[in-house]
């Protein structure tokens, strides 16, 4: 199947939005997503953006069941690690199930890659649940390692009231 | 102790910003994949679109360490982006010279990271802990962090260079 790889621009947002929504509901989360397009669009697409985006488009006699064109994404930044550099953090990477198998989701994540090398990063690092199997057996493939199972890393957050408070110097 | 400042790094702290980094990975038993020169601190967090922030924590002459250094003490931390939430903080690395410990100096630093995440609209501030870092990991968690990787099943990639290149060339 014919498809093409291209930057996201605004036009894009309404279908990447929808997207996203997608792949939390199939991360079954899909009540945790609080970004709307206009968010998107001020977030991506303003002077200093705080994420770029890759859009997989198909022809439109091969549109989805319906009607849908832009069929996957790609969400990315830059990010730097004190060890070695400029890296690439993928944020998302998400192809609507009936166009998988055709090397979309590689694609997506080659582009990327592209990307971050054309920008002097020297890794792409990227989260995935420890459930969802056929995405870990997917990024093996590609030849990425689990920092967390190899390493021991795990992943932090402090948000809401504890962010709060640690801004206030409670403790 | 001590009085100390915070303040933001200065091309001139690169010095310092790469001696505390090594010393960071050294405790992580990590010291020989530090790659990072002064050049690419300068070139990255000090131009049009840096990379990363800094702060910095310094003492007065008079209190400089048994090395006779007065940056004592730094955090890297650079924006991200989740497409659920919107913008987050990232923090890079968080590191206090030994010597300098139980000061307040640490706490001071989170504080003042927290008040840049809350200032600049971020929902959260996210970071990595090695599984065997008790200290740390007791020391966030008494500030409401919590583990991603343990409570949702997060586990993070890498893809080096060399396989980057290596999908970039299989297109």
């Amino acid at each position: 199947m014919d498809f093409t790889i291209r930057a996201a621009t605004l036009e894009d947002c309404k279908d990447i939005s929808r997207m996203i929504l997608e792949l939390a509901e199939y991360e079954k989360v899909p009540d945790q997503v609080k970004i709307t397009q206009r968010d998107l669009e001020q977030d991506g697409f303003s002077k200093n953006p705080f994420f770029h985006g890759i859009i997989a488009e198909v022809p439109e006699h091969h549109k989805s069941r319906e009607g849908h064109t832009k069929v996957g994404y790609s969400l990315y930044f830059y990010t730097y690690s004190s060890w070695k550099g400029r890296a690439v953090y993928m944020e998302d990477l998400y192809v609507m199930p009936e166009f998988r198998g055709k090397g979309i989701g590689k694609a997506l994540m080659s582009k990327v890659s592209q990307l971050g090398l054309a920008a002097g990063c020297t890794q792409l690092n990227f989260t995935v649940l420890d459930w969802n199997k056929s995405s870990l057996d997917f990024y093996l493939k590609q030849g990425c390692w689990d920092v967390t199972s190899d390493l021991g890393y795990h992943c932090m957050r402090c948000e809401g009231d504890a962010l709060e408070h640690l801004a206030q110097g409670d403790l | 102790m001590a009085n100390f400042i915070l303040r933001k790094a200065e091309p001139k702290d690169v010095s310092d910003i790469l001696r505390l980094i090594k010393e960071l990975a050294k405790f992580e038993e990590m010291e020989d994949q530090v790659i990072l020169t002064e050049k690419d601190l300068l070139e990255d967090g000090f131009g049009d679109h840096p990379f990363y922030h800094c702060i910095v924590a310094e003492v007065s002459k008079q209190h400089q360490s048994a090395d006779g250094h007065v940056i004592v003490g730094f955090a890297m931390y650079y924006f991200t982006y989740d497409p659920w939430i919107g913008k987050l903080l990232y923090l890079e690395d968080f590191y206090v010279m030994k010597e300098f410990r139980g000061f307040g100096i640490g706490s001071e630093i989170l504080k003042k990271l927290s008040q840049t995440a809350v200032r600049t609209r971020c929902s959260s501030m996210h970071f990595i802990v090695a599984e065997w870092n008790k200290p740390s990991i007791d020391f966030y968690k008494r500030r409401g962090a919590s583990d991603l990787s343990l409570e949702e099943g997060w586990r993070l990639f890498k893809i080096d260079k060399q396989n980057l290149l290596k999908m970039t060339d299989e297109e």
